[in-house]
């Protein structure tokens, strides 16, 4: 599931820099300064967070920052948007389970 | 349609209106009306930052305060909703030596009346509320049955318990004049019509003194621009309001998790209007990082406005209005009308109903004001 | 404090060319884009444009991007742009706008006059499970493949046969994902038939007339049953339909972001026709608040031809109130209006034919 897409009739993709990241712990390689949300969606992972109160699964939605859907702790930091922030050298994303705690 | 008789209406709903009404309702008045301009909780109530405190600085408010917190803590199961009460204290502070001595003051009357308030140090400050920076405080106090409840929620469980007790609500209905038979009331003109009627009671928040012009009454109540500010939610971090007069602020975590906080405008601009400024953002902003400075990350999700009803002496107007038959008034409170509702609601309808009232409230009589004995309240942002 | 003469809310179709006219009037001009790169859902969108040479017909939208972003070029310091920065809320008292760059650096702006072309926000469907992650909006599943070269899914259901359903489901199959159907709730398809040739020319069902039940999976989305409806839009039992897919785009409209012009207390009017709240406005693109003006999806949900050229004209004026009235004032004023009613011909755009009236002032 996912992946980049290598070949393409149309368009041919202008990636950054490779750098490598960390999901829960686990090391993952994806393209800087591109949306934390496009490497982690070309790696597989779709379940962002956990909801509030019914704990349901979430993930990626509108992907301009309006819907709240994406939020995950990225470097110890609750509620931020993977789909509008971009993805930096050994950055430390966790799955958000329920509001987030500022540590 | 509107009906055409009621034996009472009441204007405004807010948690005011909703209040008498239901408590109308359910001393057995069954011909009640309220009357809402635009929808219910509207105005003052659903913008207000809904703190629920005993400490006050007068009798009047203490007494008042503490009847209320009784009723808060079975309002849910009372009027079969949840209203989101959560009783994590107030805990104020003093940065100034005065202002130690009246809030010690303050506790001394409060002890004396049942509230169990202390003062206490700043060792056990920071055990109440380990994030507190206390730098530059000289002392606090705490009331732990002090807190907050959610204003939408309890205004909808007053005004579905009085509909359930057969108040008629009609929103978006504003009250355009009232008709008076010499010096009784003989019925009040909306925008949908007329209902006759012999009682009203005025419960229009920073709109009670035109209220009152219907009626030449001259109620000397007027709106004050107060602004807020909501932070997004968070695990729970701190339980108390944090309340400071001389510092000027007000903060506290919902049960939410969001952060409300405000504080008083440095100048009192007598208006309705409820837009926001980035000035206040970026002084409560910079208030709320010296307090709490580990939450410095947090984000502001949205700021508002809302009218304080500012009467002379900070105080409400509560009672008949002795020169028109009929006509009552529970309003001007303040800033505290949230806190107060579930109290005053029910001792206006004892008093609309029976004449008498379980808290005696005579001295809040809107008489007072050219009678000049006027009580400031002393705690107040 | 950062002191303009126009601030442009949105780097997008809309934005940039209102941008450029405003700048090519001698006006100082902002431009701020949440976005990291300006260019708004042009950057996105690979397919050629209708229309004629005037709205760079035959030209893909990533290259019109590009062509406006070196047009805007061309006015140097007397354009600013800054990406990745919201703009948060605007203060009546004075005038200001609070602006923050991704979550670090707060500012404040104190325009002349404000230009809001912040376009759109997709709307979803309440069915069951439409939570899911894997539920995505069409335009989000457009930037994850056609921006950052992300294969979305691997099977893929699109709702929505309207223009933006058609053409993202041909680009998916572009992309290497296997389109399952293409389900609309009308009983016919919304789009260009062009559009709807093309992909039933690769083997893609088209559904009419039938719409999401519900949405399965646990974790994610697997799959999901589509039904027939009826001219009630009631469900008609026994057509349920069982369809595979880890990937469910919603093409199902999209809302105009009016929440500035709401703050700023202009007078808006809800016309369906045009997707919800708009802004009232007159030929200028002013709205009941002489210090704002809009364009693009903001105004009304269109495409973003007709954006470009809304654009225009919000820059053209507002600039123009400000002094900079350029000698071709009135010729240029008129032209973007031919063009615009050259777009807005035919039957696909005759809804907005219907609603643009209600939108507009009274004079």
């Amino acid at each position: 599931m996912g992946g980049w897409i290598r070949e393409h009739p149309i368009l041919t993709y202008q990636h950054g820099r490779k750098v490598k990241f960390y999901v829960d712990g686990k090391e993952y390689e994806g393209y800087e300064g591109e949306p934390i949300a496009a490497a982690l969606h070309a790696n597989g992972i779709r379940v962002y967070r956990k909801s509030m109160v019914l704990e349901r699964p979430r993930g990626f939605f509108c992907a301009v920052g309006k819907c709240s859907s994406c939020f995950m702790v990225v470097n110890g930091t609750p509620n931020v948007r993977v789909c509008i922030t971009p993805l930096k050298e050994g950055m430390r994303i966790e799955t958000q389970v329920g509001k987030g705690e500022i540590r | 349609m509107l009906v055409k008789t009621a034996d009472v209406v009441v204007i405004g709903g807010g948690i005011q209106g909703c209040a008498v009404a239901y408590n109308l309702a359910k001393m057995g008045c069954k011909d009640v009306v309220l009357l809402e301009k635009d929808t219910i909780a509207s105005g003052s109530t659903g913008r207000c930052a809904a703190g629920i405190r005993a400490q006050w600085g007068t009798e009047m408010n203490c007494r008042l305060g503490i009847a209320s917190i009784e009723i808060f803590e079975n309002l849910s199961e009372e009027l079969g909703a949840d209203i989101g009460l959560h009783q994590g204290g107030y805990l104020m502070i003093a940065y100034k030596e005065s202002e130690f001595e009246q809030l010690k003051k303050n506790v001394k009357l409060q002890n004396s009346l049942g509230i169990k308030s202390k003062v206490i140090s700043a060792q056990e400050a920071k055990e109440i509320c380990p994030l507190l920076n206390t730098e530059g405080a000289v002392g606090f106090t705490f009331h732990q049955r002090d807190g907050h409840a959610d204003p939408l929620l309890t205004t909808f469980a007053y005004a579905e318990a009085a509909s359930r007790l057969g108040v008629k609500i009609y929103d978006f209905t504003e009250v355009i004049g009232i008709d008076l038979e010499g010096d009784r009331i003989k019925g009040v003109r909306t925008n949908r019509g007329y209902i006759s009627t012999r009682v009203v009671v005025n419960c229009a928040g920073p709109y009670a003194k035109r209220i009152g012009e219907f009626v030449g009454v001259d109620l000397p109540i007027y709106p004050e621009r107060h602004e807020i500010l909501v932070t997004e939610p968070i695990e729970r971090v701190s339980h108390p309001m944090l309340m400071s007069f001389s510092g000027n602020f007000y903060i506290q975590q919902r049960p939410h998790g969001s952060f409300i906080m405000g504080y008083g405008p440095k100048e009192h601009e007598k208006t309705h209007a409820v837009n926001s400024t980035w000035m206040f953002l970026e002084e409560m902003a910079r208030k709320f990082v010296k307090l709490l400075p580990a939450l410095k990350e947090l984000r502001v999700v949205r700021q508002w406005a809302g009218s304080y009803e500012m009467s002379p002496d900070a105080q409400p107007i509560l009672g008949e209005v002795d020169e028109v038959e009929g006509f009552y008034v529970s309003a001007g409170f303040s800033g505290h009308g949230f806190m107060f509702g579930p109290i005053t609601g029910k001792l206006m309808a004892e008093l609309i109903l029976t004449g008498e009232t379980s808290i005696p409230i005579q001295m809040l009589n809107y008489r007072r004001f050219e009678r000049h004995e006027l009580i400031r309240e002393p705690a107040v942002v | 404090m950062k002191e303009t003469d126009i601030l442009v809310v949105g780097g997008g179709p809309a934005g940039l060319c209102a941008a450029i006219e405003a700048a090519r009037a001698g006006a100082r001009v902002l431009i701020i884009d949440d976005g990291l790169r300006l260019g708004g859902q042009l950057i996105k969108q690979t397919h050629k444009f209708f229309g004629s040479k005037d709205e760079y017909a035959g030209t893909r939208g990533f290259k019109i991007a590009d062509v406006l972003l070196s047009e805007l070029e061309r006015y140097g310091d007397r354009v600013e742009a800054i990406t990745n920065t919201t703009v948060t809320g605007y203060y009546t008292d004075d005038g200001v706008f609070g602006a923050l760059t991704g979550e670090e650096r707060y500012f404040k702006v104190k325009p002349k006059r404000a230009i809001i072309a912040t376009g759109a926000y997709e709307k979803t469907i309440p069915v069951p499970n439409c939570d899911l992650p894997g539920v995505y909006g069409a335009g989000a599943v457009q930037t994850l493949m056609n921006v950052y070269g992300v294969k979305p899914g691997e099977k893929a259901l699109m709702v929505g046969a309207g223009n933006i359903g058609l053409i993202i489901s041909y680009q998916l199959a572009q992309a290497g994902v296997q389109v399952q159907a293409v389900v609309e709730a009308m009983p016919k398809i919304g789009g260009y038939l062009v559009h709807a040739s093309k992909i039933r020319r690769i083997g893609i069902p088209i559904y009419t007339s039938h719409t999401i039940k519900e949405i399965h999976g646990k974790e994610h989305v697997e799959g999901a049953t589509i039904v027939q409806i009826d001219e009630r839009w009631e469900p008609i039992s026994g057509t349920e339909k069982y369809i595979e897919a880890d990937l469910i785009c919603l093409a199902v409209g999209l809302s105009p972001l009016i929440e500035l012009l709401w703050q700023a207390g202009c007078k808006m009017r809800y016309v369906p026709e045009l997707g919800g709240y708009v802004p009232v406005r007159n030929r200028e693109m002013r709205t009941s608040h002489p210090d704002f003006y809009v364009a693009g999806d903001a105004a009304a949900i269109e495409e973003a031809s007709t954006a470009m050229i809304e654009g225009r004209i919000a820059g053209l004026c507002a600039a123009a109130s400000l002094g900079y009235r350029p000698p071709d004032y009135e010729e240029r004023l008129e032209g973007f209006w031919a063009q615009l009613e050259r777009l807005r011909r035919g039957p696909v755009t005759e809804k907005i034919r219907q609603g643009l009236p209600k939108a507009m002032k009274e004079e």
